[in-house]
């Protein structure tokens, strides 16, 4: 037992461990905002019910539009303050959360980005619509949300 | 087909119910817009050893694929198809379809289901069923593998979800039993479930289940040789609760079955209702973010008039790491005890070392 242990089991739960490096990016106090497609969401929310939509708890906004949501990547400084500063989670722990949710069916997925630009952009082309990007990020379309009365958190 | 199904075969006809369903979901279709879709593919793999009995083994695991998309601004799709091995099947292999569901947004959170469901019996075999990298532990709990919880229904599902401060949620399931196939129901009778739950903090859920069919003689439950010695009627009820937070983590679940039958005892006509409960307790304890040290028991008391459950009492305890490496890969080291017994004469006992690594991609 402890020969099958020591020779074939342990070796290959350390193997396993080192071939994969963590991917979780270090939390950064990035200032993030949040903007919405003109249909859909409302200019202004609570931190709660962002973070109710964020979590999608929530499919058609009040005027019956579908929501749909866009991330920055769990990798990025805006991805990784958005999963701490609305979920109260690592990008891992949303990243896995959002798995789950959409496994068991009770939630359409969420799209990730690497740039604040693309996900204004898909935010631009979908009604209902509702992203994070970084503070500052100068919009084309769409309108920003303020969160418990402030633009950028 | 054997001749027991043929028998069944005759007796099947169109309900009501499943006409007046089917008018509802030609209307609903008809409302269907041509927008552009969107299809995602995602799966789950696993590969394992174990070691019992004095023998070590390499234990390939499923491949689980499921399929999302959205057919329109109301209508979505989900299927799960998994490859596993099969010591029956001629290539060693078998292919199962786990799920397929239609799905439609009547308003807000309110949906209607159509097709084959995980059944929303408790917290477990709804959230995780195949998808092992998000198991907090390597095997499923004692209770979907004996019988005692229908793993899948074929049928139409009403399903509301976070509503209001509580996050409440109900689901309504009326379907093929649980001795039928995903094409034919062996009964005129459906099973029914009926399940509420409550999220009202964040991470924590509360959930009840009522569930209901009738199953006729020698059928043979899904994913088990459990085969109905008497025509049964069945209820089953259900708790949960769930807790996963960011340290500390805890399920508990338990079913009770009520299996009433008819018998003759001393010449009179007799119901007989067995009651056998089942249930688990896992915790696990986040350490540094990645490893989760955790131990689980189960508990099957069925009884020992069941004529659809095994007669046998088992309980089994284990104690396990889990090591997230990310959301999408995480490997498990478990030590698992069990024993198998008759009337309080131990039947049978093993001791067991898993060891899994599980992937998502």
């Amino acid at each position: 037992m402890n020969k099958i242990l020591r020779h074939i089991i342990l070796p290959f739960l350390f193997a396993a461990m080192a071939m994969v490096v963590s991917q979780d990016a270090h939390a950064q106090d990035q200032a993030i905002m949040v903007i919405a497609n003109d249909k859909g969401a409302p200019t202004s929310m609570t931190m709660k019910e962002l973070k109710s939509v964020m979590q999608g708890e929530k499919q058609r906004w009040d005027d019956g539009t579908k929501v749909s949501i866009a991330f920055m990547k769990a990798n990025t400084s805006v991805g990784s303050s958005t999963a701490k500063k609305i979920m109260g989670m690592t990008g891992d722990q949303l990243n896995k959360f959002w798995l789950a949710l959409v496994f068991q069916g009770k939630a359409k997925a969420p799209v990730f980005y690497g740039s604040s630009t693309d996900v204004e952009n898909f935010i631009a082309q979908n009604p209902g619509a509702i992203g994070v990007v970084e503070a500052g990020h100068i919009l084309k379309s769409g309108h920003t949300v303020t969160i418990d009365g402030k633009k950028n958190f | 087909m054997n001749q027991n199904q043929n028998r069944f075969l005759t007796r099947l006809g169109l309900s009501n119910s499943f006409a007046i369903c089917g008018i509802t979901l030609g209307l609903l279709l008809c409302n269907v817009s041509s927008n552009a879709q969107e299809t995602q593919i995602r799966g789950f793999a696993d590969f394992g050893t174990n070691y019992s009995n004095k023998q070590a083994n390499f234990t390939l695991g499923e491949q689980d694929l499921f399929i999302t998309s959205d057919v329109s601004d109301r209508l979505s799709f989900l299927g799960e198809t998994v490859f596993k091995y099969s010591a029956t099947s001629p290539t060693r292999f078998d292919i199962s379809i786990e799920r397929i569901i239609l799905k439609y947004n009547i308003k807000g959170n309110h949906n209607i289901l159509f097709g084959k469901h995980h059944t929303p019996v408790n917290y477990w075999n709804d959230s995780y069923h195949h998808g092992r990298v998000l198991f907090p532990t390597i095997f499923r709990p004692d209770m979907f593998n004996k019988g005692v919880v229908p793993l899948h229904t074929t049928g139409i599902r009403f399903q509301g979800q976070n509503l209001g401060k509580l996050r409440f949620g109900y689901d309504a399931l009326i379907g093929n039993g649980e001795a039928s196939t995903d094409a034919v129901d062996f009964n005129k009778q459906k099973s029914i479930m009926l399940g509420v739950s409550m999220i009202p903090i964040d991470h924590f859920r509360v959930g009840l289940t009522y569930y209901h069919d009738n199953i006729p003689a020698l059928a043979v439950l899904h994913h088990t040789t459990n085969v109905a010695k008497k025509d049964v009627d069945q209820s089953l009820y259900s708790a949960s609760v769930s807790y996963f937070g960011n340290k500390f983590e805890l399920l508990a679940e338990t079913s009770v079955g009520i299996n009433a039958y008819q018998d003759t005892i001393d010449g009179v006509e007799t119901t007989v209702s067995p009651v056998s409960p089942a249930g688990y307790l896992y915790a696990g304890y986040r350490i540094k973010q990645k490893f989760v040290p955790y131990l689980r028991a189960d508990l099957l008391q069925f009884n020992h008039e069941e004529v659809l459950f095994s007669n046998n009492m088992q309980r089994s305890a284990l104690f396990g790491l889990r090591y997230e490496i990310n959301y999408l890969a995480v490997v498990k080291l478990e030590y698992a005890y069990s024993e198998t017994s008759h009337e309080d004469v131990q039947l049978s006992h093993t001791n067991t070392v898993n060891f899994q690594f599980a992937i998502g991609f």
